[in-house]
């Protein structure tokens, strides 16, 4: 293996450790699925975060590990600890795969400065798949970082059949690796409500990090790439040792060269990994059998050892699950759940929540202004149509969003999600996504929120990236209202076709802007072979959804929520200073405010797709808050009672006509239908905005929505120049 | 014979692997190697597949699975 990652993959100038406190760090490395995010949400509890890797849009989760003392006369110790993304190898195919092998490759050269706080690699180690796990170890031992190994899925291991630790007592296994290692490996279970061994991991971090241990066997070079050979293979093989650690050859040595190379040889690694490989063979025969590298192998087995095939409970379940004609429909229905529960379930109490803000919860706060003597003054319209209904929006956002994650969780846990990215792989594959993207795209139809959440389920920043550009798409059920209303008003013989036809005009969209995506700034993302590791199916633990629930639904709050309140505030102001007429502020009515004042400047721009009034114009700035209140604001701005049916627009449908006939030559139905193509494509609403930037970044969000207001323009002056001539 | 031509539940050898040689590395990484023993566990849709190496479970779209080479081992060995 030459040191170096692939050539496509940006080489990071920043790791997260760059932006981690000066304190001891700590970095958790694995494979997916192997347990440690949920280790992770052990160890620190509340205090996390997530933000970007540097220069990228890979999401990290860095918190602080409070590490109670022995001692009860000492204080508690701090750590920084950042969970990596999960990789199989340090060798990166991936920008995620990336920042992993950056953050170790920076640890290792923080570590060597003196004047450097230390660091500490807790590699965790899946006991289900100990070879595979076992090569990630041996690379990140490579690089010399001091390492702890975290052992989980312990209670899988034990319950397997044909793994290589079947019916291994937890603590005899990491006895056993760790004497053969040299390393302290500690039994950990993060879902256990008592200590779970998270207190002997600690103790075992601060003692690596005084005293650096290395993996036996595992010789780091001590050059760097850039101006040396990267040594390889180099083995001595020796009688097995008592294993307590430091004999180097009871197992051989092999040396590893670091992966930040810039000349990728295949050729090269491959021998490389050839010699890593073998270690980690000797590892696993020496934990299954004991039997030392000296000793003569079985005949025939030449190759990586297995034994017979046991049937397990997951390969029954994936009888029906993965057959290939139920496969798809489970898929699907599973999907409709998700969109059930995120629509019809969640409905209620967002609205049980919106009536409580808005009705009593406003009643109250407009009392006590009443009571200071501020009533109906413009303080109160800040706190009350402002800052109120802004919280009042986060808050009806969080039964759909605690639902959504719930149900990912349950997904994720239960070892589902990655069938289905297996099973929807077909699908997505054109557009150049993992099959988990079908997941959120369908749930893009029932609320765009949500279902920018769900793309979290996805392995590559890119591909979450991607999708999370694509969903806004989606048409979600808030903009069929819009539909409904015009359709009915325009179309009043064929509202069911429109209806469907804007449907299909949603999907064709997101086929043709995912493929224009692909073919400009989405180049480097293409679907390569699928290769997944299926992880057992087990029961989720409600304890850590619940508590992964929380921090997620927090991190909603506290970034996408102050978007949403600042927005809120915003508009209010708009709505609130008077621009004619004789008015106080925030005693204007909304034809004399700033906010029709900038409608009738934006309704020029509109005149080519045939809606260049100031009605639709500001109702289109109403749906930019919100798609659901755009009923509502072209009542408003009509002066009369908004429809309780949006499919009998009564009055409301008579006003409509004539404005938009008015502003279209006489060709209102046309204009109408630009209408509703611009309310599919231009922009989703504030709250799934304030979501995308929490999830890629401010520059990602607003590209994206320069992008979506010059293509919907583009696509309704399209839709309203050919319907006028038809 | 390839992955997809291989009758279910049958002890595998891998004998070649035809994918492009980053895809290859990393199918190598992951445990599926030369030499490698496997069982197709599940057929699934479009021609993939869902191989037991070492105790774990390994799915492949029908493409990739097309491109891995294996062969019956033929006795206990």
């Amino acid at each position: 293996m030459s040191c170096h990652a692939p050539a496509s993959v940006r080489v990071l100038g920043r790791s997260p450790i760059a932006t981690m406190p000066d304190v001891l760090r700590v970095l958790l490395v694995g494979g997916p699925n192997v347990g440690k995010s949920t280790l992770f949400n052990a160890l620190t509890g509340a205090r996390q975060h997530t933000t970007n890797a540097p220069g990228t849009t890979v999401e990290l989760a860095t918190g602080t590990w409070r590490t109670a003392a022995r001692d009860t006369r000492e204080p508690a110790t701090e750590h920084a600890i950042v969970d990596l993304p999960g990789t199989y190898s340090l060798l990166a195919l991936s920008a995620d795969e990336q920042v992993t092998a950056d953050a170790v490759r920076e640890l290792e050269q923080s570590s060597a400065e003196v004047t450097s706080q230390p660091g500490v690699a807790v590699v965790v180690l899946d006991a289900t798949a100990l070879p595979r796990s076992l090569y990630l170890l041996a690379q990140v031992a490579g690089t010399g970082v001091p390492i702890v190994v975290a052992l989980t899925m312990l209670d899988l291991a034990e319950a397997a059949t044909d793994s290589a630790t079947t019916a291994a007592e937890p603590q005899t296994l990491a006895a056993t690796l760790g004497a053969i290692l040299g390393v302290p490996v500690i039994p950990v279970d993060a879902r256990n409500r008592a200590d779970g061994g998270l207190q002997e991991l600690a103790d075992a971090v601060h003692e690596v990090a005084a005293y650096p241990r290395r993996v036996t066997g595992i010789a780091p070079l001590a050059t760097s790439c850039g101006g040396t050979t990267g040594t390889v293979a180099q083995q001595d093989n020796g009688k097995p040792g008592d294993g307590a650690g430091g004999s180097k050859a009871e197992l051989g040595t092999v040396r590893v060269v670091r992966p930040d190379s810039a000349v990728p040889d295949l050729a090269e690694e491959l021998a490389h990994a050839e010699t890593l490989f073998g270690w980690v063979e000797r590892v696993v025969e020496q934990v299954t059998t004991g039997r030392g590298p000296d000793d003569e192998a079985p005949a025939g087995a030449s190759g990586p050892s297995h034994g017979p095939l046991h049937r397990t409970f997951s390969d029954r379940v994936d009888t029906v699950l993965l057959n290939p004609w139920a496969g798809i429909p489970v898929f699907l229905s599973v999907v409709w759940l998700l969109f059930e529960l995120t629509t019809k379930f969640a409905a209620p109490l967002q609205g049980a929540i919106g009536q409580l803000v808005n009705g009593p919860l406003a009643s109250v706060v407009t009392w006590l202004f009443g009571l200071l003597g501020l009533g109906d003054s413009w303080v109160q319209g800040l706190l009350v149509d402002g800052v109120l209904v802004g919280v009042g929006t986060v808050l009806t956002f969080l039964p759909v969003m605690a639902v959504m994650f719930a149900s990912l969780g349950v997904l994720e846990d239960s070892g589902y999600l990655a069938r289905a990215a297996f099973v929807a792989d077909r699908a997505m594959r054109s557009l150049g996504l993992d099959g988990r993207s079908l997941l959120p795209l369908i749930i893009g139809f029932g609320c765009n929120l949500p279902a920018l959440a769900a793309t979290r389920t996805l392995p590559s920043a890119r591909q979450r990236l991607l999708t999370g550009l694509l969903i806004p798409l989606t048409s979600c059920s808030a903009r069929l209202t819009v539909y409904v209303l015009l359709a009915s008003a325009f179309f009043p013989q064929h509202a069911g076709t429109v209806i469907f036809a804007m449907y299909l005009v949603s999907v064709l969209l997101v086929l043709g802007g995912g493929l224009l995506l692909r073919r400009t700034a989405f180049r480097d993302v293409h679907a390569g072979p699928l290769m997944l590791v299926l992880p057992p199916y087990q029961r989720p633990h409600l304890r850590t959804l619940g508590m992964s629930v929380r921090l997620r639904v927090g991190s909603f709050v506290a970034r996408a929520g102050k978007i949403i309140v600042l927005t809120m505030i915003f508009v209010w102001a708009l709505m609130a200073v008077p621009v004619t007429g004789q008015h106080s502020v925030g005693d204007v009515p909304v034809a004399d405010s700033l906010y029709y004042s900038v409608a009738s400047g934006i309704a020029p721009v509109l005149a080519p797709a045939g809606f260049g009034n100031d009605h639709a114009a500001a109702a289109l700035m109403t749906g930019f808050v919100a798609k659901e209140v755009v009923v509502g604001s072209f009542a408003q701005s009509y002066a009369v009672a908004a429809p309780n049916d949006p499919a009998r627009a009564g009055n409301l449908g008579a006003q409509l006509r004539a404005s938009f006939d008015g502003s279209s030559g006489g060709h209102g139905g046309a204009a109408a239908l630009a209408f509703m193509v611009f309310v599919l494509a231009y922009t989703p609403c504030v709250a799934a905005l304030a979501e995308q930037r929490r999830l890629f970044g401010w520059r990602p969000t607003a590209s994206a929505l320069g992008v979506q207001l010059a293509g919907a323009w583009a696509l309704a002056v399209l839709v309203f120049q050919v319907g006028s001539r038809l | 014979m390839t992955l997809p031509e291989s009758p279910l539940g049958a002890e595998l050898r891998v004998t070649g692997v035809r994918l492009p040689a980053a895809h290859a590395f990393r199918l190598n990484e992951m445990g599926i190697r030369l030499g490698t023993r496997a069982h197709v566990t599940q057929h699934a849709a479009f021609g993939g597949r869902v191989i037991a190496v070492a105790g774990s479970r390994y799915a492949l779209d029908g493409e990739t699975a097309a491109l891995i080479d294996v062969e019956p081992v033929k006795c206990r060995e």
